[in-house]
């Protein structure tokens, strides 16, 4: 205590002159300023690092969690969403993300952005980890930067073609985009070398316009003659090479796939974004290879007389088996005037002239004038069968040799006019009526005809003034002559040809007629019989061709224009002679012969048969050497009848049965159809929702 | 002096000329500057003690700022990964209906530090405007910031057993986060705070005011 006052004033001293304050700082202070400046600097670095901010607008931000989700690119994270919010008026849903500063340039307008989801889909499944980690934001833009952008649209989907992958991109046009669906595969030779983008209408709503991607190196095959078809499903096709069911992978049985070839060499490099047109199937594809849709066709009308049943618009028109073009329209139109008009059906021919083998440079007129040098030269047009089962007709352009000469005309109106030529209908009725025609033009009526001017001749002899004042010899003659032809033999002549004919004419008639196809077994055993009549007929020729030959040796013998000059020689005695009491008393033989002669003949006449036995027996010869060449190819073709009889009863049974047969196929191809659409209607629902398959809802 | 000890009711050491050593307790002599017992030095004021105060105080609420604005702990389990803070992991604990833990956890991470961060400044500025008040409640409460510091670290110790116990690659993973430290930093700097703090002040204020 005492101590107390003597230290008093040294303190109160020494306070005043306390040190200044910097000096009294302690250390410690150091401290709190490097943990200041540490925070300050971190909080500043992590200012400066912080990413560039953008808005990503979506329709639907399913999964999408401020904080948590994700953006990736490449499948490295290069940024977070930070705000999830309402765009003004609820219209969409903005998506507010901090994106890394090294790729935020990279960022111009060709970034988009999409969420990955799970998906499923046939091709297999995709962003399955999203199912446990919850959806993330992917992002896809290429490697130059251009003008930032802060503000994007983002995708519903996922695109396909990521921004720098190699390959070309080529627009596809249909008129049905019912069988395309997007991710759907582009297939070359099988493979998948690329695939559909999402299908869009076309800004004139005429026409679907898919994006394809063909992955290089693969996209190298496309050139401008490239074509592709659609292999989505499968095609029955029933035509002239039978039945052919055609399924491509099973992923484009489902969602719809297109298929591409270059078959000619020669198309020119194409660019990105070059459009091409989906064929339906790929022989249309194919087909129209040899045809620029563009190009200028030639329109030219073949006027037929006959039916075109089975004739359509869009049947093929062949030259030298080559489609060259196809029909356009079948119209019935009026040739001719007053009396003479006729009622012809014309069908306009659309014809390429690239497919003529001409340069694709060549106009119609070039193809026409082409045509018009061909037609002068033979060049016609006919209908073939094309195909034997459905009946469907082709046009076809054949030369023909020895044809009558003919000229394009332009005469039927606004098209030229190709002439015409025989159809070649391979129909079951016409091959019918072929064998009937080949009966029809046996050379019967020849014979006949031979026989009627031989007739003639003989009574142009007979009535001949000279004759009748033939010296007794020729009334010998005439006497022989008279015993033949009242000889059996010959009497019968008439009477079996006249029935033959009759016969065959019956059976001409009847078959034309009557139902062919059922009487022709009928017609066929008449024709049999008629043959053997024939035959029959023809036995007794020789023999008679024998006298009638003897006969004419005798009349040649006689050498009638001696004998004429002679008997004119003789006229005026035998004119003496009419004046005489002789000519009254004119031998009744001959009288008689010749009144025989002359029933003979009237008879025969009569009979409208034959009136035979030609002056020229030359040509009778020949007559029944034709005769006797078709009796014995008779048998021939009525085998040939019979067995085409049964084809053709076959062929009809087969066809009823197939039809049902067919019709069967058909139901079941509708099931599998249906079943097949089922499946189908499975995958897009997956694909709508993937959830479902996941949730089991 | 004699009034200052009848006020108070109290004599202090200093009063009495004395001087006692912080570490071992001998009594020394005012004028003695080193401990006869255990050499440590003797100062009967620790004169610098509210700078390294206020120095330690501010640095430990430096560094409980990015202890509340970082995550605490990154979780990363196969389905997600999440990064709570100290007040997040609150919330969720709350909202998962952890009541108990989660006001265990409020309270030593946020009522704690807080509550030392104020009272430790409560008693720097009382000591500094030479309060009179409380001056027994004052040196309670001392006692009460200087036991309770080391419990603070709680949050800490959990992070710390957490991250090295789940450890299982993509199955589940815990990871200390940034603020783990600065928590662990802030707990640190406040408990030198507290030890800075010179007790003895409190009782100063007769003298210091004479
Ligand atoms: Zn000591």
């Amino acid at each position: 205590m005492t101590d107390t006052p003597a230290p008093r004033p040294a303190p109160l001293d020494v306070r005043p002159v306390k040190q200044p304050m910097w000096k009294r700082l302690s250390l410690v202070w150091l401290v709190p300023i490097a943990a200041l400046s540490i925070s300050l600097w971190a909080a500043w670095q992590n200012y400066q690092d912080r990413g560039t901010l953008i808005t990503i607008s979506f329709e639907n931000a399913s999964g999408i969690t401020a904080g948590e989700t994700v953006i990736k690119y490449r499948d490295v994270t290069v940024g977070e969403v930070e705000d999830v919010e309402f765009a003004d008026g609820l219209t969409d849903v903005l998506v507010h993300a901090r994106i890394d500063k090294t790729v935020a340039p990279y960022l111009d307008d060709d970034a988009v952005f999409w969420v990955v989801r799970p998906d499923v889909s046939v091709r297999g499944i995709t962003g399955l980890e999203t199912v446990l980690s919850g959806v993330y934001i992917e992002g896809n833009w290429d490697t130059d930067p251009d003008v930032a952008q802060y503000e994007f649209v983002g995708n519903e989907e996922a695109i396909l073609t990521r921004a720098g992958q190699r390959g070309t991109s080529v627009v596809l046009r249909t008129g049905d985009g019912g069988s395309i669906t997007a991710g759907a595969p582009v297939l070359h030779k099988g493979l998948q070398v690329g695939y559909l983008e999402q299908p869009e209408l076309s800004f004139d709503g005429n026409q679907v316009v898919v994006s394809a991607f063909i992955e290089s190196p693969y996209d190298r095959r496309i050139t401008s003659s490239t074509r592709f078809w659609d292999t989505s499903g499968f095609s029955v096709s029933f035509g002239a090479g039978g039945v052919s069911l055609d399924v491509s992978s099973i992923a484009s049985l489902i969602e719809g796939g297109i298929a591409f070839d270059t078959v000619v060499s020669g198309g020119q490099a194409i660019r990105d974004g070059q459009t091409f047109d989906i064929y339906p199937d790929e022989q249309s594809a194919r087909d129209s290879l040899f045809t620029d849709p563009n190009a200028a066709s030639l329109q030219v009308a073949v006027l037929f007389e006959q039916s075109v049943t089975g004739l359509t618009k869009g049947s093929e028109v062949r030259f030298q088996g080559i489609q060259i073009g196809e029909v356009d329209q079948l119209n019935a139109i009026v040739v001719g005037e007053g009396a003479s008009a006729q009622v012809r059906l014309q069908a306009v021919l659309d014809i390429q002239p690239s497919r003529l083998g001409m340069s694709p440079e060549s106009t119609p007129e070039d193809a026409l004038a082409l045509l018009s040098d061909f037609v002068a030269r033979g060049l016609r047009a006919r209908m073939v069968t094309g195909n034997i089962l459905s009946g469907t007709l082709v046009v076809e352009l054949v030369q023909i040799e020895d044809a009558l000469p003919a000229i394009v005309t332009q005469a039927s109106g606004q098209y030229p006019v190709i002439p015409t030529t025989d159809s070649q209908i391979s129909d079951v009725a016409a091959t019918a009526e072929g064998v009937l025609q080949r009966i029809n033009d046996l050379p019967v009526e020849e014979l006949m005809q031979g026989a009627i001017d031989m007739m003639d001749s003989i009574e142009r002899v007979a009535n001949d003034e000279s004759t009748r004042a033939a010296p007794a010899s020729l009334v010998a003659l005439l006497d022989e002559a008279r015993a033949l032809v009242a000889s059996d033999d010959v009497q019968a002549v008439p009477g079996d040809l006249r029935k033959v004919i009759n016969d065959i004419d019956a059976i001409v008639t009847s078959t034309a007629e009557a139902d062919i196809v059922a009487d022709l077994d009928a017609a066929i055993q008449t024709t049999a019989a008629a043959a053997a009549n024939i035959e029959l007929a023809t036995e007794n020729l020789p023999e008679l061709i024998t006298q009638i030959e003897a006969l004419t040796a005798k009349a040649n013998a006689l050498a009638i224009e001696d004998l004429v000059k002679t008997a004119t020689d003789t006229l005026a005695s035998i004119d003496r002679l009419v004046g005489s009491e002789d000519a009254a008393a004119l031998p009744a033989s001959l009288n008689g012969a010749l009144d025989e002669m002359r029933g003979f003949l009237e008879e025969v006449r009569e009979g409208g048969a034959i009136e035979n036995v030609n002056a020229a027996l030359a040509s009778a010869n020949e007559a029944a050497q034709a005769i006797e060449q078709s009796v014995s190819g008779l048998p021939a073709l009525s085998e040939r009848a019979n067995q085409l009889v049964a084809e053709t009863r076959a062929v009809v049974n087969s066809y009823s049965e197939r039809s049902r047969f067919s019709a069967e196929t058909l139901a079941t191809l509708r099931d599998i159809q249906t079943a097949a659409d089922a499946v189908s209607a499975l995958a897009r629902a997956i694909q709508r929702n993937p959830n479902s398959l996941l949730t089991g809802r | 002096m004699g009034s200052a000890g009848t006020e108070g009711g109290l004599i202090t050491a200093r009063d009495a000329g004395l001087v006692a050593c912080q570490r071992c307790g001998q009594v020394h002599a005012q004028d003695a500057l080193y401990c006869k017992r255990c050499d440590g030095r003797l100062q009967s004021r620790d004169t610098e003690s509210l700078q390294r105060v206020w120095a330690w105080l501010f640095a430990g609420m430096i560094a409980y700022i990015p202890a509340n604005i970082y995550p605490m702990l990154l979780t990363s389990t196969l389905v997600e990964r999440s990064e709570s803070t100290i007040i997040g992991g609150v919330v969720e604990l709350v909202e998962y209906g952890s009541i108990g833990i989660a006001i265990i956890v409020f309270v030593a991470s946020v009522v704690i530090p807080i509550g030392k961060f104020l009272a430790i400044g409560y008693l720097a500025i009382s000591v500094q405007r030479g309060s009179q008040d409380n001056q027994h409640q004052r040196h309670k409460a001392y006692e009460v910031v200087e036991f309770i510091g080391r419990w603070s670290m709680i949050d800490v110790f959990v992070v710390a057993i957490l991250s090295a116990l789940v450890q299982l690659n993509t199955i589940a993973t815990i990871n200390p986060g940034i603020a783990a430290v600065s928590f662990a930093l802030s707990v640190i700097f406040t408990m030198l705070s507290a030890q800075s703090f010179d007790s003895r002040m409190i009782w100063d204020v007769n003298r210091t005011a004479e």
